[in-house]
This record gives C-alpha cells, sequence and structure tokens, in this order.
C-alpha cells in the first residue's frame, strides 16, 4: 500500500511521531476507543464502558467532576496568586492591596480563587451527601468512601488555612476563633494549639505554617489522594448505578 | 418450587449441556462471550465530553461570579481590636453556633470527633450490599429521609432557640455544677434527639441501611441548621438577631 492510497487521516495517524505519542489508532471504532481510555495517563483513571445509568445527570449531578474542576481551577489560579503574596506580617497586607489594585486581572483572579474554595467546600459536602443517599458507600466502595472523606477533611483543612493569609481583620478574627476550638481538646489541646499556630498568638509563625501548609502541603496530600480516589471509582466497578445495571442484566457466575 | 433465576438466565444460559446453541448474527460493536446484553456505552467520547460541559460551565459560573462580586478584604489585622462578631468560616460556624449551647469539650471536640468516626465507620456498619446505586435505596428509604429531614428541621432550631431564651448556663449557674449544667445535659438533650427518631423506626424494624439514612439525615440537617444559625443569625457580640435587623449595619455576607 503506497502513502498515497491512504486518507489524510491515516497518514496522521500511522505516522512515526504519532505512534510514539498515541499507541492507539483514530478512536472510531472499540479496540482504539478502548485502547484510547487504557493507554493515557490521564484518561486511564475512567473505565473503559460505562452504563448509561450511572450517566444519567439526575443521579450524580455531577457533584465529583465539579469538585476536580474546582480543585484544577484553584490550583491554576493559586500559583497565579502566589507570583504577587509574600507570607510576612508586614508584607501580605500590602501584597493583597497590590493584587487588588495594581496587579492586572489580580483582584479578578483573587475573585476566583476565593469564589471557588468556598464553591469547593460546598460541592464536596453535596458530593459526598449524594454519595451517601445513593448508597455507594456500600462494598465494595468503603475505602474508597473513607479516602472521600479523608479528602473532605483536607478540603476544609486546604480552605481553613487559606483564611488567614489575606491578613486583614477578618482572616485574623476567623483564624484565632478557629484555632481556639482546638485547644479545648482536653491533655493535647493546647499542644495542638501552638504547633498549628507556631505560638500561642496567630503571628508571623502562624502565618508561614498556614502559607507553607495552604501552597504545598495539603494540596500535594490531596493530589495523590484525589488520584486515588478516581483510580478506585474505576476499580470499584464504576458508579454505583453500575451495580444496579449489572444485576438486571444477565449474572455471570464467574465475574464479580 | 417456583424459578427464581432471573429472565436472562433462561436466555442465557451459563451451564448447558447441549453440543448446540442458538445463535444469531447482531448488531452491535463488540464481543460479548459468556454476557447477557449490558446498557453500556464507550466512555470514549462520551464521558470526555460530558467532562469537558461541566469544565466549560463551572469555569463560567465562576468567571461570571467574579466578574460581579468582589472578595472581601478589611483593614490589616489588629490584634488589639476585636471585629464583632468575630466568627469562624462558615464551614465551621456550625461548630461556633455549637459552642454557644454547651461546653467547648463538648462542642469543639467531641461531637466533632464522634461525627468524623461516624462517617469513616459508616461503610463499615452498613455492609450490605442492597440498596446500592438507587437514590434513597427504596421508596420507604425516601419516607424515612423525609420524615427524619422535618423532625431534624423543627427540633433543632426549636433547641436553639430555646437554650438561647433559657441558657441552661444561667438557669443552673448556682444549683449545679458546670460539668452538668453545660456537660452532661447537653450531650443528653443532644442524643434523646437522635434516639426519638430511631425509636420511632424500630417499629418499622430497619435494616441497617435504614438507621444510618435517619442518622445521616440528623446530621446533615443539624449541621445545614447550626450553620445558618451562626452564619445569619448570630450579629454583634454573636447574639441573635434576624439576619435584615443587624445593629450596626453588619452584614453576614460580608464575612464570606
Amino acid at each position: 500500500m503506497t502513502v498515497q492510497s491512504k486518507s489524510r487521516l491515516s497518514f496522521l495517524t500511522e505516522s512515526r511521531v504519532w505512534r510514539s505519542f498515541f499507541r492507539h489508532g483514530w478512536p472510531d471504532n472499540p479496540l482504539d476507543r478502548s485502547l484510547t481510555m487504557t493507554s493515557n495517563v490521564f484518561f486511564h483513571l475512567h473505565p473503559v464502558k460505562v452504563s448509561r445509568k450511572s450517566l444519567r445527570w439526575s443521579y450524580s449531578f455531577g457533584l465529583g467532576v465539579i469538585s476536580a474542576i474546582l480543585f484544577a481551577v484553584l490550583v491554576i489560579t493559586g500559583v497565579i496568586l502566589m507570583f504577587y503574596y509574600v507570607p510576612s506580617i508586614e508584607r501580605a497586607y500590602p501584597a493583597m492591596k497590590e493584587i487588588q489594585l495594581s496587579v492586572p486581572l489580580g483582584e479578578f483572579t483573587r475573585n476566583m480563587h476565593r469564589w471557588s474554595a468556598h464553591a469547593m467546600v460546598l460541592v464536596v459536602i453535596l458530593h459526598m451527601v449524594r454519595v451517601f443517599y445513593t448508597g455507594a458507600y456500600k462494598p465494595p466502595r468503603e475505602f474508597n468512601w473513607v479516602v472521600g472523606v479523608s479528602l473532605l477533611l483536607m478540603t476544609l483543612g486546604a480552605s481553613f488555612t487559606g483564611y488567614l493569609l489575606p491578613w486583614d481583620q477578618l482572616s485574623y478574627w476567623a483564624i484565632t476563633v478557629g484555632t481556639n476550638i482546638a485547644g479545648y481538646a482536653p491533655v493535647a489541646g493546647p499542644a495542638m494549639r501552638e504547633m498549628l499556630l507556631g505560638g500561642a498568638d496567630v503571628g508571623q509563625n502562624a502565618l508561614i505554617r498556614f502559607y507553607t501548609l495552604h501552597i504545598a502541603v495539603v494540596p500535594l496530600i490531596m493530589i495523590v489522594a484525589i488520584s486515588i480516589h478516581l483510580w478506585r471509582v474505576r476499580k470499584d466497578g464504576g458508579l454505583a448505578a453500575n451495580d444496579v445495571a449489572a444485576s438486571n442484566r444477565a449474572a455471570n457466575p464467574k465475574a464479580k | 418450587m417456583p424459578d427464581q433465576s432471573p429472565v436472562t438466565d433462561e436466555i442465557f444460559p451459563q451451564h448447558t449441556n447441549k453440543t448446540y446453541a442458538l445463535v444469531e448474527l447482531m448488531h452491535g460493536e463488540s464481543p460479548l462471550v459468556g454476557k447477557g446484553p449490558d446498557d453500556t456505552v464507550f466512555s470514549f467520547p462520551v464521558v470526555l465530553l460530558w467532562e469537558i460541559v461541566l469544565l466549560l460551565g463551572v469555569t463560567l459560573v465562576i468567571f461570571l461570579f467574579s466578574l460581579f462580586k468582589q472578595a472581601p478584604l478589611e483593614a490589616i489585622a489588629n490584634p488589639l481590636i476585636t471585629t464583632d462578631p468575630a466568627k469562624a468560616p462558615w464551614y465551621f460556624i456550625g461548630l461556633q453556633e455549637l459552642l454557644e449551647h454547651m461546653h467547648p469539650l463538648l462542642a469543639g471536640i467531641l461531637i466533632p470527633t464522634i461525627l468524623v468516626l461516624f462517617l469513616v465507620a459508616l461503610p463499615y456498619i452498613d455492609h450490605a450490599r442492597e440498596g446500592a446505586g438507587v437514590w434513597f435505596s427504596s421508596a420507604r428509604g425516601k419516607r424515612i429521609v423525609a420524615l427524619t429531614a422535618l423532625y431534624t428541621v423543627i427540633v433543632m432550631p426549636a433547641y436553639i432557640l430555646f437554650d438561647n431564651a433559657f441558657s441552661l448556663r444561667e438557669l443552673l449557674r448556682n444549683s449545679a455544677p458546670q460539668w452538668v449544667a453545660q456537660g452532661l445535659l447537653p450531650a443528653l438533650i443532644i442524643l434523646v434527639i437522635n434516639v426519638i427518631p430511631l425509636l420511632v423506626l424500630w417499629r418499622w424494624k430497619p435494616s441497617t441501611r435504614e438507621v444510618m439514612l435517619t442518622l445521616f439525615t440528623i446530621l446533615l440537617v443539624s449541621a445545614v441548621v447550626f450553620t445558618l444559625s451562626g452564619f445569619l443569625f448570630r450579629g454583634p457580640g454573636f447574639k441573635m438577631y434576624l439576619p435584615w435587623q443587624m445593629p450596626n449595619g453588619y452584614n453576614p455576607f460580608d464575612g464570606l
């Protein structure tokens, strides 16, 4: 077969460069559609096939996907803000003013970061509510539910640590009130509070600790946990709606 | 004995002694050996298109919201001037509201710990596979959730208002030690509020799932009630006001 007899598309998909990127042909047939999902690091978190029922909007409301999207928006806008923000009690507030007043699209970027953060806390909670009420925590998904609960706690942690960074009255007193609650724990309470704040009060040590937790520690752990969470959805048989579809069709005694 | 096997098992028998099979040429995409008809589609491209639509939609909403609503930035943090009211971020304000009604150890530590442990243990307590993948698992489950939500939405605000009007702390200041007035009694009240719907449910011979539906609904609705109470109905001095009658021009939404 000569090159001229091939269509332009197959000329592309069979080229040396394309084949080095993708180990499959153009995804217009079952085999290549499967390979598209299994041979791509991002796509392989998805199952190759999904039941129509689990795609229904009224089943999941897309809340898990929306959480992941908001997380991505937060990472991108957060990195942009990091170019201007300085985690020092003398310079943090002036940096906020600068972002607000003189950085091109600075205020808009900060707005997006803040509203996405609030939205993410809300959406993650709603996602948990959806998973609970659809019974999707039941076996074999118990472990993924636990991963999800820890992701909820990390989302709260990420939001709470970010709350202090503007270093205005609102953030200062919200963190003071919030960390005081931790101090009420018996025995370990005051020590826990002091470890979080790096001192008795909210000051420079607290700011640098919250900043480091906010921009590095919590997001990195979350990226790993989100990856496990998504991958486990596939490993546990997709959305729980699949189970219903599965029990309605012929039960295969060999498959689990 | 009537045949209990699903109808698909008759159409697609797994184990037969026949040496022939009923075979028909079907229009389809993939070989489904040993399986009955399923209702699945390839993830590529349906799921990805679905995710792109969500990505565009979510970003658009955040975009528009950020254009019109500015993130708050108050005066620079000043440890010497306490804001009035000093509120935690909205997702912790339910705990702050709880602190108004009972001992910090109970409200700030014990109850949150019990809630997190409940969430983590949930799939290991309710481990039956039945009822997964369906909203509220059954029509009865749906009714249980609706009734529990109605019950909680009446009882919890009543508790908040009652305790706000006749504070146990003040009533028993001279007649009972603090751990009774602020610890034991509120804990008992919360326990009784949780047990009443379970006792009612007991007459219906509930499954574990239905007990969990009840407990989770109490937890969820209570969290919403306490958060709304703390966020919307608490003004200067953390005293109760109607949201539209806040003194000193205080607007709860300025603190988002």
